[in-house]
């Protein structure tokens, strides 16, 4: 049966790992201005969050061989997360 | 004769109907589990939407206690978690193989990983008090200890659950497939928690 | 046909289960009438408030008070019934009878303090007006905090009927309910932050510590309710079909 591949895993973590160190470099104080509120850091945030863990519902939590309603249901909540977010920040 | 979990599929639905490079679609483990999995990502969900309202109320304040946290300390725990989940992911691929000996091995690994988890976050709290931050001092540190405290039992919770996938493991007869896989969501779920938490905690502003 | 009560009366089933099963819906609605309708003690009124405007509160629902946890001492004791038929359920299962007593144990003491320490103290808050605001202030504080930061008789409770159904082969009820009931334990953690904060999201009326715990609550009752619903009416197919 057609599961993910050793190497199909590492390439996930090896993603998202690179994924982690982007939101780090977002994340970081650049500079020594004050620190402020910034949209871009935010809503950056926000994307990697959903992307993520969606990656790690799709790969290794393996909804990409789920059936529909899961993969629907869990896109589903991915959404609402982030229509809340957004409203929340932006509101 | 009907079942009461949410459970109908048996457990080699890969022969049933299906051909050899497109198995039927099937959720790893006991479909209950996901049940669990989506109460609790709709409960952080919701915390996370009110702390995002909570920070844009009193930006200053929360912009301020957010940056006495240690960002590497974060990335570090992240990519402990993200290491733990590729290991219990290989774990789950090592059972199906029946290749039990490498699977313990694997689960060796999230448990420590969890474990080490553990430890960091302890300590980092520790260090947090010892600067004088509390979960009384301000309500940004109120959401800190309580999201990374919230978190932290899910961690033991799957420490357990791992605990009771070693348990079947080691012994032939009791040997699970289905098991090992609820045990991998449910820590795939205490991963993806943790990166919710890390973005947007430490993270967004 | 064959799940209704009249039927049920008529050809004499389990109906001592069904008569238990009613009396919960009975006490969850007069619950909710009292504690939400006459009382307004749900949602609960801010922490933060000072003695004067605690006194008013009082004064402004004395009746509802009095009368509302009047009904609650006389009737409160139909919650047992709702939890000797969980206790039952557990029995039903293959696991050990520890786990229905440990239940009942415990579910025989929460009562005390996480509905009736409530009850007294507001009542007695209400019942002389003229009280030290400051008295007022006290009973005010053990009333609510009793109510919300008292959880872990219900989190204890919630891991053993969840461990419970988790290990039951006889499929007594669903697994995914059984992971539920650990759900349900998590929130009874969250609850504990009113103890600390007077304020905001982890008040105990705040929108982290009551509301979305309150939301997770209420659908696991509506859940349980329905499940056992559901385990009696397979009873009595069982049973009939001898």
């Amino acid at each position: 049966m057609t599961r993910s591949a050793p190497v199909t895993l590492l390439l996930v973590w090896a993603a998202l790992a690179g994924i982690t160190l982007l939101a780090w470099w977002i994340g970081a104080h650049h500079g020594s201005g004050p620190l402020r509120p910034q949209a871009a850091v935010a809503l950056s945030a926000i994307a990697i969050t959903i992307v993520k863990v969606r990656i790690i519902m799709r790969e290794f939590m393996e909804v990409k061989h789920a059936p529909p309603l899961l993969k629907r249901i869990t896109d589903a909540w991915l959404a609402l997360f982030a229509v809340g977010m957004l409203a929340a920040y932006l509101i | 004769m009907s079942s009461n979990s949410l459970s109908s599929a048996p457990d080699d639905s890969a022969v049933r109907g299906a051909s050899h490079t497109h198995p039927a679609p099937v959720i790893p483990g006991q479909p209950d589990m996901w049940v669990l999995v989506m109460i609790e990502a709709l409960t952080f969900s919701a915390y996370f939407v009110v702390y995002t309202v909570w920070y844009r109320f009193k930006p200053a304040m929360f912009l301020q206690s957010q940056a006495q946290l240690d960002l590497r300390l974060g990335v570090v725990n992240t990519l402990i978690m993200l290491t733990s989940s590729w290991s219990i992911a290989r774990c789950v691929g090592e059972t199906r193989a029946g290749r039990h000996r490498a699977a313990l091995t694997y689960l060796w690994i999230t448990a420590g990983a969890g474990v080490l988890f553990s430890v960091l976050k302890v300590n980092e709290w520790r260090t947090m008090a010892g600067q004088g931050f509390g979960f009384e001092t301000n309500l940004f540190f109120s959401f800190y200890y309580f999201l990374t405290g919230m978190h932290l039992l899910h961690v033991l919770v799957g420490l357990i659950m791992l605990g009771v996938v070693f348990h079947q493991l080691t012994n032939p007869a009791r040997r699970s497939r289905e098991l090992v896989e609820t045990g991998a969501t449910f820590w795939h779920m205490v991963d993806f928690l943790w990166v919710i938490i890390f973005t947007l905690l430490y993270v967004m502003r | 046909m064959k799940g209704t009560l009249a039927w049920r009366w008529r050809h004499d089933p389990k109906l001592e289960l069904w008569l238990a099963w009613v009396t919960i819906i009975v006490f969850y609605n007069i619950f909710g009438i009292v504690f939400f309708g006459m009382t307004r003690t749900q949602p609960p009124p801010p922490p933060w408030w000072d003695h004067a405007r605690i006194a008013q509160w009082f004064s402004d629902h004395h009746y509802g008070l009095l009368i509302g946890f009047g009904i609650i001492f006389v009737m409160g004791a139909f919650a047992a019934v709702a939890n000797a038929l969980i206790a039952y359920s557990m029995r039903r299962m293959s696991v050990s009878p520890i786990f229905a007593y440990s239940y009942l144990i415990i579910y025989s003491l929460a009562a005390v303090p996480g509905m009736l320490l409530t009850c007294i103290a507001l009542v007695v808050g209400a019942m002389r007006p003229d009280r030290d605001p400051a008295l007022l202030g006290l009973l005010y504080d053990m009333g609510f905090l009793s109510f919300s930061g008292t959880m872990g008789i219900f989190l204890i409770g919630s891991v053993i009927w969840g461990i419970a159904i988790l290990l039951d082969k006889n499929r007594v009820l669903p697994k995914w309910f059984g992971y539920f009931n650990v759900c349900n334990a998590w929130t009874e953690v969250v609850v504990a932050t009113c103890c600390i904060n007077k304020s905001g999201p982890f008040a105990w009326n705040g929108v982290i510590a009551f509301y979305i715990n309150m939301v997770v609550f209420a659908v696991y009752t509506g859940v349980f309710i329905t499940y056992l619903k559901k385990m009696i009416e397979r009873e009595d197919v069982l049973q009939l079909s001898f």
